[in-house]
């Protein structure tokens, strides 16, 4: 294969017609000459017709020979010379250590295969040609052979999916930037649909492609699993999914206490209800039955357990609010006491207080007062009168479904902030809440609202005491291994295990790469919860076709395959290429030389 | 004596010397530098009368030169004679166009020489006491003069020479055929053409002449160029008598047409020594001399 370093210069190889043109046209001059002898002139041609033909013909190749040679001379052609190493070579292997290739596949791991294949590659590499190994997690390795080898062999697989898409495009960026001419990429991996799910571009690269040969075996997977809500008092539910091609056997736990073991089925939700005696911060696992994929067989959730909360019930509020305490209380989901005050706004002294607006419209300066003592930033105007429905600012919250309001009076927020209201109506905020505080805008009377007859009145007032009055426990932040978060505010480290803690400094922190539950501290006080797991999509092992992954890739070249000796045979394919600009000119000149000496024969006689 | 050689006029370019003068003034000094350089004389083996003395030259037969008058007068005279001959000779020159072509500027053309050498070969028979003739023809029998010895020969001869020619063909054939009626009895015939004619028309009547008695010279005139193709270029070549064209690259095809033209030559040169014909090739930038001298060889060939 040749090729070119300046090609336009082939375009003077254009020139090579002019001698064919001359060829062509040079019996149609149309000079004339006057030439008595002319029967010897024409004897001469027909008895040398033959001789002069050839010889015609010989000339004209030889003057096309010569410019064809220094016009490609001048584009600089470069041939690859089989049979003489290869070219120096930039070479990136990318392996896929992603989650899925630690299946077991035919007895061993999906790694262990691409290690081999990558260990292959990288045995053909030469002292002159460059080497890296890049793995899912973005970790570049780069020396020599042995020491890629050498990594190579080490390569453990992730907890997570990592970015193998991100890893190749690292690697053509690197043999990009290699200054050598021949760029390879090679690419071991398990070919998981999920992780080649677009198609990328690696620029001016020979890819090739090696995906294990191994079938995908059968995964049993949780790949939901979440405490909702995330703080029980002490109440609570577990929500999980479980990846199944049938069905599978699950186990709940709170802090390795089984809370509960089942069925799931495939596509089904599981939902477990719970009241655990644990309190503070607890860690949960929903675990499946071990298979050929471990790392996802266990996936965490985070849960803050407290007691129910104690509530001071003012007797003014009337006897829809008392029955719904004691239907509370009755249920476990509170009891009385004097942790949250729910009472007319014109009786608040304390926080956290569900505070409405009282019943007497006397009172309303004195609970606007009340409401100033309590530095909440709303005050009650002026009394409505009219029916109007009730929205829920949530989108998918459905408490105030049929829920009317007759008698209300005007909220006035001095500072108000549109994430403080939780409901409206007739286009103004009706219920709205703050720091310690929830306020409704009108008496929880019939005559009112409605709000106190419905079924979601209960429900409504025990998700107001455990979640929003209740005791702040912190946050909970899902992540996945390795993955880059947001610190969360007030956080300034992370307890990793006991007693190991990791400072945090910047406005960004890295998950840790293993799963579980971690605690970030404020303080040294926790204040929250990291949930490290892996991405559900890496449990599903459903594998592209080595054409399909092809169809993935865009770049110079892309070779697919699955047999580990063709990838063997297809790396660091590119002779050296020698420069043919010398030939070519003596090729020219021996050309010329030789039109010459024909030339001066004719001439020179016979 | 090379002093000498370049003064004489039958030595001379011949372009040069027809430059000098009309063709009767070219061809006395032709014939007066040709005689000058002959050894011995012309006149040899022949009847002659005393005629005259003139001073002796360079060159004369010592036979000739009167020992009684370099006795008494202590200088050298040659005693020249009056002859009388028998031979009847005619030059058939050929007029045709393409006998009107010269290959350059600086020398004369094919016919220009042709008649110079005419001129002077008639002069030099005519001064041997021959009686000399002229066809002139090109596709028609142009002139025809019969032999004659007596004075204003030449200048009828000369004359001629300017009458109309430069036809389309050449017609050699009928041209001998008044040739062999103008001389009945045995004689010369001498035939000054570029034979660019089909051989076979001239041969036959070359063999029936022979035949008849007679002995026949052959001076092909040749410009240069027509031995070697003139550089051209990539041209049409053309024959201004036939029309013929033949397209040619002068520098591509010039070593076959040295090569066919030598055939040519060779060719000629042996049928008409078949046909027992002397051949001679005259090139116009040869000096007159050259093909003087060698009619006149065959000339004391004969009896």
């Amino acid at each position: 294969m040749i090729e070119f370093l300046t090609p336009l210069w082939l375009v003077a190889a254009a020139a090579a017609a002019i001698p064919l043109f001359i060829h062509l046209l040079r019996r149609r001059t149309g000079t004339r000459v006057e030439f008595p002898a002319v029967r010897y002139l024409a004897r001469a041609e027909r008895e040398h017709s033959r001789n002069l033909k050839l010889r015609n013909l010989l000339l004209m190749l030889l003057r096309v020979a010569a410019i064809v040679c220094i016009a490609t001379a001048a584009a600089r052609p470069l041939i690859r010379v089989a049979g003489s190493g290869h070219a120096p070579t930039a070479m990136a292997i990318v392996l896929d250590n992603s989650l899925s290739s630690a299946a077991i596949a035919a007895g061993r791991p999906v790694l262990e295969e691409l290690r081999a294949v990558a260990g292959a590659v990288a045995s053909r590499a030469a002292v002159t040609d460059r080497l890296w190994l890049i793995t899912a997690d973005g970790t570049v390795h780069g020396g020599t052979p042995a020491a890629v080898a050498q990594a190579i062999s080490h390569t453990e697989p992730l907890a997570g999916a990592g970015d193998v898409e991100g890893a190749a495009v690292r690697a053509a960026s690197l043999v990009g930037g290699s200054g050598l001419a021949e760029r390879e990429v090679a690419i071991m991996t398990d070919g998981q649909a999920t992780t080649w799910s677009a198609p990328i571009t690696l620029g001016q690269a020979r890819v090739q492609v090696y995906r294990s040969r191994q079938a995908a075996p059968r995964n049993a997977a949780v790949v939901e699993a979440e405490a909702l809500p995330s703080r029980w008092t002490p109440r609570g539910a577990v929500r999980a999914r479980v990846l199944t091609p049938d069905s599978a056997a699950f186990r709940i736990t709170i802090d390795g206490r089984t809370l509960a073991r089942g069925t799931a089925v495939k596509d089904q939700e599981v939902l477990v209800r719970a009241s655990p005696a644990e309190r503070g911060w607890s860690t949960g696992t929903v675990e499946v039955e071990p298979d050929e994929l471990r790392g996802d067989d266990v996936r965490y959730f985070a849960a803050w357990i407290g007691p129910a909360p104690a509530i001071r019930v003012s007797a003014a509020l009337g006897r829809f609010a008392t029955i719904a305490i004691e239907a509370l209380v009755q249920a476990d989901r509170a009891t009385l006491g004097a942790d949250v005050t729910f009472s007319p706004a014109d009786e608040a002294t304390t926080l956290p207080a569900l505070l409405v607006a009282p019943s007497d419209p006397v009172h309303i300066g004195a609970a606007n007062r009340a409401l100033a003592r309590l530095d909440i930033p709303w005050r009650f105007g002026d009394l409505r009168r009219g029916e109007s429905s009730v929205q829920s600012t949530s989108r998918d919250d459905s408490t105030f479904k049929d829920v009317n309001v007759v008698l209300r009076y005007r909220l006035a927020g001095s500072a108000p902030v549109a994430t403080d209201t939780l409901a409206v109506t007739a286009g103004e905020p009706w219920i709205v809440g703050g720091p310690g505080y929830v306020l409704v805008a009108s008496p929880l009377a019939p005559d009112a609202t409605s709000l106190p007859i419905r079924a979601a009145f209960v429900p409504w007032l025990a998700e107001m005491f455990s979640q929003r009055l209740g005791r702040e426990a912190g946050t909970i932040v899902n992540a996945t291994p390795g993955a880059m978060l947001a610190r969360p505010a007030g956080v300034d480290a992370l307890e990793l295990s006991e007693g190991q803690r990791q400072a945090i400094t910047g406005d960004s922190v890295a998950a840790p790469d293993k799963p579980g539950v971690y605690s970030f501290l404020t303080g040294g006080v926790r204040a929250g919860a990291l949930v490290v797991n892996p991405e559900p999509a890496e449990s599903d092992l459903r594998r592209l076709s080595p054409q399909a992954l092809a169809s993935r890739i865009r770049a110079t070249s892309v070779r697919s395959g699955e047999d580990s000796t063709a990838v063997r045979a297809h790396v660091f394919d590119s002779a050296p290429r020698r420069p043919l600009v010398l030939p070519l000119l003596l090729l020219a000149v021996v050309a010329l030389v030789a039109e010459s000496t024909l030339t001066g024969r004719s001439r020179g006689g016979t | 004596m090379d002093t000498a050689r370049a003064r004489r006029a039958d030595l001379l370019d011949p372009a040069t010397i027809a430059a000098l003068g009309r063709i009767e003034i070219v061809a006395r000094w032709i014939v007066d530098g040709f005689l000058s350089g002959l050894h011995r004389s012309p006149r040899k083996g022949f009847s002659v009368e005393f005629a005259e003395h003139r001073p002796y030259q360079s060159g004369d037969d010592l036979r000739y030169v009167d020992w009684k008058i370099a006795a008494r007068a202590d200088r050298w005279v040659v005693k020249q004679y009056e002859e009388e001959t028998n031979l009847r000779a005619t030059i058939v020159l050929d007029v045709s166009r393409s006998m009107a072509w010269r290959g350059d500027a600086a020398r004369l053309t094919k016919l220009a020489y042709a008649e110079r050498l005419v001129a002077a070969m008639a002069l030099l028979l005519l001064r041997q006491r021959d009686a000399v003739g002229l066809v002139r023809f090109d596709d028609l029998v142009r002139t025809s003069l019969a032999p004659r010895v007596r004075s204003g020969q030449w200048q009828r001869i000369v004359a001629a020479l300017d009458d109309p020619g430069a036809g389309h063909a050449s017609h050699a054939a009928a041209a001998l055929e008044q040739a062999w009626r103008l001389i009945p009895r045995r004689g010369l015939v001498v035939i000054v053409s570029d034979l660019l004619m089909d051989a076979d028309e001239i041969l036959s009547q070359v063999r029936a002449l022979r035949h008849a008695g007679h002995q026949l010279v052959v001076l092909h005139v040749l410009d240069p160029a027509e031995l070697d193709l003139p550089a051209a270029g990539d041209a049409l070549f053309f024959d201004p008598e036939s029309g013929a064209e033949v397209p040619a690259a002068s520098a591509d095809v010039r070593g076959a047409y040295r090569a066919t033209v030598t055939a040519a030559l060779q060719e000629w040169r042996q049928s008409l020594a078949a046909a027992g014909a002397a051949y001679e090739t005259v090139v116009t930038d040869a000096p007159f001399g050259v093909p003087l001298r060698r009619v006149f060889a065959t000339r004391q060939r004969m009896p």
